[in-house]
């Protein structure tokens, strides 16, 4: 007992010396701005990687993003994590996240109220304590050579031929499947709503996990029509030079995404951080986070002489509105009961 | 004590192909600590990033998350510093062979913590590494090729 004492005594003793020693040579004069996100906003290709350089060539600092796959899963981490951590700004909730978040985590007061911004914007800014960064138009999007009528509206999405050619997102993991939720809901009301979805159910060909899942069983062609955003086919024409994706608009008014950025209380470098949502506001990120997004910017002046600014005169809108926990709860249930209810499920 | 190593491998031969596994996984721990060591494991909350994340998804009872949430992610830094100390200290143990049964019960709670915490990626990891702790603490394998031998053959007891 008393070999095995002293032999874990001294592996401590040694650890703990090295440790202070080589802590003593670092450099600990730079400050470390902590941003949590979801990873296809951080990762290299999305607008993060090109923010997070240049806000480190003027603020004399770090930025580390820390990812998480979705927004819920975000806001577990930081109630779990807390002050301990520290996260400095969190980035990505949108409009279903913000009652949950404001419920669960303290934050920061911001007002951004005198922003040059689009009047579609400015109910966003509602609130006191986030920030609108980005925004999309939800929208169904299919190829033009394929050989079916364009749908015009939720019903149609209903009729045989549609039939396996539709992927949609399941509302519990993804923004865009909750943003379609919702939709059916204000566009029919409660009971005609529920009676689309137990039909939908059978009709659509998945409800993907993710945006990205979805998206992909569209690209590989395995369906001709995906719950998208109305910019997601500049992206086919500025990327890869394809002109063959379109967006439909249809008789329902299309629902608005905004994603937001927020500060928590327990904020570590709260004035980087601020910086920091300064930068993304300021037109040059805005255009970093237009073209690695694919969203139109808050800021009109950004999408300028740009092929958003067009897109983003498509006023066939639904109202917006910050959906209160129990909206969202309701949703929620609404849909795991449906999802449950039907035989058939996928 | 060069003597008793080498008579170990005539006297208790047949530990030796336990005691191959045993330097292999001694080898193995150094590795993950001096990757944790040079990183910025003990410098930044990477534990405490991990395991929140995975707490929901964790199989985990109630009062053992209650433990992780309350007590080890507020104090990351000092769960940084034991994992690290003890994969350290299972490393040298396994490698020269010393005091290994109370190590590789040390080593089995390891496991199980890590089990819990780690996510469901080193799950099997770890509940594979949870056999071969418990296998190296029943068999006491640092009778053979390592200097427990030494102290095993002059003390005897329950420790060697």
């Amino acid at each position: 007992m008393q070999h095995f004492i002293i032999f874990i005594f001294s592996i401590f003793f040694v650890l703990v010396l090295s440790f202070f020693n080589r802590k003593a040579v670092v450099d600990e004069t730079q400050k470390t701005l902590r941003v949590y996100g979801y990873s296809s906003f951080t990762s290299k290709l999305g607008p993060g990687y090109d923010l997070k350089r240049k806000f480190e060539q003027i603020c004399n600092c770090k930025v580390e993003f820390v990812e998480a796959a979705d927004s819920g899963v975000l806001l577990q981490r930081i109630k779990l994590e807390g002050a301990t951590l520290g996260a400095d700004l969190v980035i990505g909730l949108d409009q279903y996240d913000l009652q949950k978040a404001l419920s669960e985590i303290n934050w920061r007061k911001l007002d951004f109220s005198q922003l040059e911004i689009d009047e579609i914007i400015r109910p966003a800014l509602s609130n006191n304590y986030f920030v609108p960064f980005d925004w999309g138009v939800i929208a169904f999007v299919g190829r033009k050579e394929d050989p079916l009528p364009a749908p015009k509206s939720l019903k149609d999405l209903l009729k045989p031929i549609y039939k396996s050619k539709i992927a949609l997102m399941d509302p519990r993991t993804s923004s865009p499947g909750m943003q379609f939720l919702s939709w059916v809901y204000d566009a029919m009301g409660k009971d005609e709503g529920e009676k689309y979805l137990e039909q939908i159910m059978n009709q659509a060909h998945s409800f993907s996990p993710s945006w990205s899942t979805a998206y992909g069983f569209f690209s590989k062609r395995q369906v001709s029509y995906v719950l998208s955003y109305l910019t997601s086919p500049l992206y086919h024409q500025l990327i890869e030079n394809n002109h063959s994706i379109e967006a439909f608009k249809f008789s329902e008014k299309h629902p608005i995404q905004f994603e937001f950025a927020g500060i928590p209380l327990d904020c570590k470098e709260c004035s980087l951080a601020e910086e920091f949502i300064n930068l993304m506001l300021s037109d040059e990120g805005q255009k970093i986070i237009m073209n690695k997004n694919f969203m139109f910017p808050v800021i009109k002046s950004a999408q300028v002489g740009t092929p958003f600014e067009s897109l983003a005169q498509f006023n066939h809108l639904a109202e917006f509105k910050i959906p209160s926990v129990s909206d969202v709860d309701f949703l929620i249930k609404s849909w795991t009961s449906i999802r449950r209810g039907d035989k058939n499920a996928k | 004590m060069l003597v008793s190593f080498l008579d170990s491998v005539k006297y208790v031969g047949h530990l030796v192909p336990i005691s191959f596994l045993r330097i292999f996984l001694g080898y193995y721990y150094l590795q993950s600590a001096m990757l944790k060591y040079t990183s910025d494991f003990l410098n930044k909350p990477k534990i405490a990033e991990t395991i929140s994340e995975f707490l929901p998804l964790s199989q985990a009872p109630e009062w053992y998350k209650v433990i992780i949430t309350t007590q080890m992610i507020p104090q990351w830094q000092i769960l940084a510093f034991l994992v690290t100390g003890f994969e350290f200290a299972i490393a040298i143990s396994y490698l020269i062979g010393y005091v290994v049964r109370p190590v590789a019960v040390l080593g089995v709670l390891l496991s199980l913590n890590m089990i819990f915490i780690m996510g469901p990626a080193y799950e099997d990891l770890n509940k594979t590494f949870l056999a071969l702790h418990f296998v190296m603490a029943w068999i006491g394998a640092g009778r053979c090729l390592g200097v427990d031998y030494y102290f095993y053959k002059r003390r005897r007891g329950l420790w060697w």
